[in-house]
């Protein structure tokens, strides 16, 4: 919201720095976005008089003039302008001057001829039409008017104010206008607020006589009320309004129209002119429109409507958007005779939906999105009339159209003193209470603690005593709040428990050297696709985002291998070396519904490694987790689709994989943008916290020795390892303490398709020292079961 | 020869070798060769036979003490030798303790897990439990019962991610608050972090998916001044003891009063520099007092019961925390970056 300082100090003094006027603007609640000159650009340009002009003798159309500037001395300027002549009064930049678009003026030769400055045209100045209609296109800019000779021009363009740009909150539509910024600045400044009083002449008449309005959508336009002007001459509105106008970013068009700027401006209430003569039946309807039906709006657009819009029409059809934009039909021209002004007030709901769905917004319908009040329609209709009078634009019709059923009624509440302090946890005393919200223009009446506080029209964001207690404090002074602790009982805090079981993961992950990445939540479901699961995988189904960004981040991701494989791919095209990376986050499942019948949400861990890498380190990456977890397991093959065939593995306990392990299957590397072998895990979370179990009572420390043997099996080269070992810890007993495989080999010694597997088997008693013949039972039970089960005999 | 005169030669001629021996070995030798059953001293005690037995124990005792000074002497240079000769094979063993070699491989949390893991602890240790909550959210949680009914413009400003019209991708964390309230009755004292969505795109310091905690109390005679006291808790605890909190009025449909938190930009300690634009303040979270609306509708009594709520932005702090410019860069997993965090 940016407002002239000039038009707000018209309302509101403010004797203080504009930095100081900034800091108790933002610690009273209403936020300042930054201070800016109206022209940054324009320095060092004053008024000269052109006191001789003759032709350049190197020149067909340059001339060497004398310029007064007010000095002893006149300068000499080479002017190119063929409007340039004597005794005109012209903006003149000097030497150093600056003009907008960074301009610097130096002094200079011009044909050989010096030039010690230059005489300005209004687009040199940054002075449109709208602030010097005179300003013409043919050359210099000439003042129509006299000036002192060397004062600056700023002044006479009205470009010596500053703009401050308002943050507004959300609760604060009244905010949105200068007499609503004045109202916080008196009452910030503790200065008088001297907002205008509102009077019209009337010339007699009857408005009836004029126009009719029926509201038809009595929810949808709480109020619509409207006066009319006969004897309309049109015409340019004065200097001070038109540099208002532009001080605010907005245009003059004529007097009529800027008027209704003005008063949008000044009170925040959006306002339309009609040209009556063109408004058919000089009858005005507001009913939402009929599908179908179109409307050209005044920038020349065209809309088709679906039946939901609020229309201004008359009795032929639609002549504007209701609080949004008016019609090209009964647009204000030169020739418009008489006029009618709609003040109203729209539901804010409908303005919204209907400006998002035609995609139009302007500054009417930001207003009514923000909630503009019904109780303070008359006061704007009332100071346009008013502006009327004053510009003399044409003659104010006695009477007013006020289609306003069921007036609202002022928020009166009843509040206490001290819970409103306690509340806020400052000592304030309920005379000074008072006095802040009488500031504020409340009307209050005020028993000891209680208080009767009865909200000004314009405010309607009062509905409890909270409400009225944080008018309180913002006044008293936020820097008030003192430090208090909690009182009370402490509880016990703490993570929840999938919380921390969740960091333990992280900081183990951590110390095994993996970086924890995040993705994104939605991802394509082409890149579910990619990983070829078998389509009765309820991952191929994930939930749809009814308004995503794109197709890239249209679904939820129902697996986390997508971002991860994105990361790696990423970090691979980027030379990063040796990639160890994880992500633990949300999957979201969209087939099993919660009670609320939202989807199941659950977290999924995936691993990735390249470089230094192989199959077995990211199965042992797995199986460090499910040890530390105190998961038992067992590894088989799997058939993971996206892994190599021949170099993927489950992790299964219980029964079911808690975690897949592999290479990535070169086809989906490839479709991922992979090079390189790359490896990756995962891990079921919820199956995996499942079974994890805390650790028991520790073991006595052996006291008997161990005794060890080493084996040197034959077997086929297709026989899994895992498989053996199982059975010879089944078969052998508590007695067999431990067994490694430590060494593989494979050679024509011992066969093609074979392969010799050593092994260590630790033997140990727990209440005695084992005998040879214990040692040699047990070796050969080993041996029994490694060739009964197995075929593997013992390396010659 | 006088035993004596013997003595002293013995004395004198070990004296000599053992100067010269520098090997333990030698020494063993040199050892036997006075003391040993067939050494001169030996002989010496040999000889003590011919003296009369008056004499005899007085050179018994002068031949036992020279025994004693010469063993002193073979162990003193023991010691020297066998010092010298471990000092010798530690002198060997030097390498070149600067040479790099592979360190074993160490990670790091994600930088905003690592920021979060403080704030929870922070919390925690205030006796707040860690809440969290769907992420697909029911519109009722998300924006209703948080006093933002349909239509309202507060919903605009949040771009909404919707599944269908009653489904959204949670804006905010805020929704767990409401299902806490509704579940738990007070007091409550609670933090929600989470993971939360708008249709923003992505750019330098935007991004759809980002990070938020949320926190509520809600208990008898909670106050505006106990919220600015747990927050000024929180940011000494995060950013150090001179760190101050500053209240600026604001608006939130869930809260009245409502504040946006200001701290003590950490980078200049509000000297002003260019983190904080030279206010020497940094703006990081909001929060206030629960509206008395938002407590009803989720069932508490808000006669007896009032309460506050603060929110902050993950993703804010984290950058201002590690001094990182850009956002993407959090949802890159470029090693590059996640390599400097530990």
């Amino acid at each position: 919201m940016k407002v002239s300082m000039k038009w707000l100090k018209q309302y509101a003094d403010i004797p203080v720095s504009p930095a100081e006027y900034e800091s108790r603007m933002v610690m009273t609640g209403t936020g300042v976005e930054g201070t800016e000159p109206v022209a940054p650009e324009l320095e060092g340009v004053v008024v000269g008089k052109v006191l001789t002009c003759r032709d350049h003798e190197n020149s067909d159309h340059l001339h060497v003039c004398t310029v007064d500037v007010g000095e002893a001395e006149p300068l000499q300027i080479v002017c190119g302008a063929p409007n340039v002549k004597e005794g005109i009064l012209v903006p003149v930049a000097r030497i150093g001057a600056k003009l907008p678009g960074g301009i610097v003026i130096k002094k200079g030769k011009l044909r050989g001829v010096e030039s010690q400055g230059m005489l300005c045209s209004g687009p040199e100045i940054g002075v449109p039409v709208e602030l010097y209609p005179s300003v013409g296109t043919a050359g210099l800019l000439i003042f129509n008017e006299d000036y002192p000779l060397g004062a600056d021009v700023k002044p006479i363009f009205g470009l010596d104010d500053t703009v401050i740009d308002f943050e507004i909150l959300a609760n604060r539509p009244d905010c949105l206008s200068v007499w609503g910024v004045a109202r916080e600045t008196a009452a910030a400044m503790g200065t008088e607020l001297k907002l205008p009083r509102i009077e019209v002449k009337e010339v007699g008449g009857d408005i009836h006589d004029f126009a009719k309005v029926d509201v038809l959508e009595n929810e949808l336009c709480p109020r619509y009320a409207a006066k009319v002007v006969k004897n309309v001459r049109i015409g340019e509105s004065p200097a001070w309004l038109r540099q208002y106008l532009h001080a605010a970013g907005m245009r003059s068009i004529n007097n009529m129209v800027d008027i209704t700027n003005f008063v949008m401006l000044e009170t925040g209430h959006p306002m339309h002119a009609f040209d009556l003569d063109k408004v058919r039946g000089r009858h005005i309807i507001v009913r939402k429109a009929a599908q179908g039906e179109k409307l050209t709006t005044l920038d020349g657009k065209e809309y088709a409507l679906n039946g939901t819009e609020l229309m201004i029409c008359d009795e032929q059809g639609p002549t504007g958007l209701a609080g949004i934009m008016g019609g090209e039909e009964s647009e204000i021209t030169e020739n418009t005779r008489e006029v009618l002004f709609e003040c109203a007030s729209f539901d804010r709901a409908s303005i919204r939906v209907t400006a998002r769905s035609l995609g139009i917004r302007t500054e009417a319908s930001g207003h009514f999105e923000r909630g503009v009040s019904p109780a303070t329609v008359m006061d704007a209709l009332n100071r346009a009339c008013q502006m009327v009078n004053e510009l003399d634009a044409g003659d104010v019709v006695s009477g007013v159209i006020d289609c306003y059923p069921h007036p609202v009624q002022p928020v009166t509440l009843t509040v206490s003193c001290a819970r409103m302090a306690r509340r806020a946890g400052v000592e304030i005393a309920p005379e000074e209470m008072e006095e802040i919200l009488k500031k504020l223009l409340f009307t209050v009446s005020r028993n000891g603690d209680e208080m009767v506080v009865t909200a000004p029209a314009f405010r309607q964001d009062m509905e409890q005593e909270a409400d009225i207690c944080e008018e309180v404090l913002r006044y008293a002074g936020y820097d008030r709040i003192p430090i208090t602790h909690l009182r009370g009982e402490t509880p016990m805090g703490g993570l929840n428990e999938t919380g921390r079981r969740e960091g333990e993961l992280r900081r183990q992950l951590t110390g095994m050297g993996f970086y924890e990445t995040m993705t994104f939540s939605f991802i394509s479901p082409k890149s579910i696709a990619l990983l070829g699961l078998p389509e009765s995988d309820p991952r191929n189904q994930p939930l749809m985002i009814r308004n995503p960004l794109g197709e890239d981040t249209s679904c939820m991701r129902t697996t986390l291998l997508p971002g991860l494989l994105k990361t790696l791919a990423t970090n691979i095209k980027n030379g990063n070396e040796n990639g160890r990376v994880y992500e633990m986050g949300t999957i979201y499942d969209a087939r099993n519904r919660t009670e609320d019948g939202l989807p199941t949400e659950t977290h999924e861990l995936v691993i990735g490694m390249y470089g230094d890498a192989d199959f077995y380190a990211i199965r042992g990456v797995a199986e460090a987790l499910c040890r530390q977890a105190g998961i038992a397991y067992t590894v088989e093959t799997c058939d993971a689709p996206y892994l190599h065939p021949g170099r993927r593995a489950a992790l299964i306990s219980d029964g079911k994989p808690v975690a897949l392990v592999g290479e990535m299957h070169p086809d989906t590397a490839e479709k991922f943008d992979l090079t390189g072998r790359v490896y990756l895990a995962w891990i079921d979370l919820p199956l995996f916290f499942s079974l994890s179990a805390p650790m028991g009572e520790v073991k006595p420390i052996a006291r008997f020795p161990a005794v060890t043997r080493d084996l040197a099996l034959v077997m086929k080269d297709s026989q899994q390892v895992g498989p053996l070992m199982a059975a010879l810890r089944n078969g052998c007993g508590a007695m067999l303490e431990d067994i490694r495989m430590f060494d593989v080999f494979r050679g024509i010694q011992i066969g093609a398709g074979n392969k010799s597997v050593a092994f260590s088997l630790t033997f140990r008693a727990a209440d005695h020292t084992l005998t040879d013949e214990e040692i040699t039972r047990l070796t050969e039970k080993a041996l029994k079961i490694s060739k009964d089960q197995f075929g593997a005999v013992l390396r010659a | 020869m006088d035993i004596r005169e013997n003595l002293a030669q013995i004395g004198e001629e070990l004296r000599k070798e053992l100067e010269g021996a520098e090997a333990l070995a030698a020494l063993d030798a040199l050892r036997v060769k006075v003391l040993g059953k067939k050494g001169s001293l030996t002989a010496l005690l040999r000889g003590m036979g011919q003296l009369s037995p008056e004499e005899r124990p007085k050179m018994g005792q002068v031949i036992n003490e020279a025994r004693e000074k010469l063993t002193a002497l073979l162990d003193e240079k023991q010691a020297e030798l066998a010092r010298k000769e471990k000092e010798a094979r530690l002198a060997k063993e030097a390498i070149d303790v600067t040479e790099p070699r592979p360190v074993p491989p160490m990670g790091a949390e994600h930088p905003m897990n690592l920021v979060l893991n403080e704030v929870l602890d922070c919390f925690t240790s205030m006796g707040f439990s860690v809440v969290e909550g769907p992420e697909v959210e029911l519109d009722l949680y998300n924006f209703e019962l948080l006093n933002v009914p349909k239509n309202h413009p507060a919903r605009d400003a949040q771009d909404t991610f919707y599944i269908d019209d009653n489904v959204v991708l949670r804006s905010q964390t805020s929704p767990v608050q409401a299902r806490t309230m509704l579940k738990q009755k007070p007091p409550i004292r609670i933090v929600c972090p989470g993971r939360v969505f708008r249709a923003d795109e992505v750019d330098a310091t935007h991004s759809p998916v980002f990070h938020q905690i949320e926190g509520l109390v809600v208990d008898k005679d909670v106050t505006m001044a106990d919220l600015k006291g747990t927050l000024d808790a929180f940011a000494k605890r995060l950013y150090g003891q001179d760190i101050e909190v500053r209240f600026r009025p604001s608006f939130f449909p869930f809260t009245e009063p409502s504040a946006e938190v200001d701290l003590t930009c950490f980078n200049c300690h509000g000297k002003g520099c260019r983190v904080c634009k030279g206010t020497g303040w940094i703006e990081v979270l909001g929060c206030g007092m629960v509206n008395p609306k938002v407590l009803e509708m989720c069932g508490i009594d808000s006669k007896v019961y009032s309460g506050f709520a603060f929110g902050i932005g993950v993703e804010r702090i984290t950058m201002l925390r590690y001094g990182i410019k850009d956002m993407r860069l959090l949802y890159e997993g470029d090693l590059r970056f996640l390599r400097q965090f530990r």
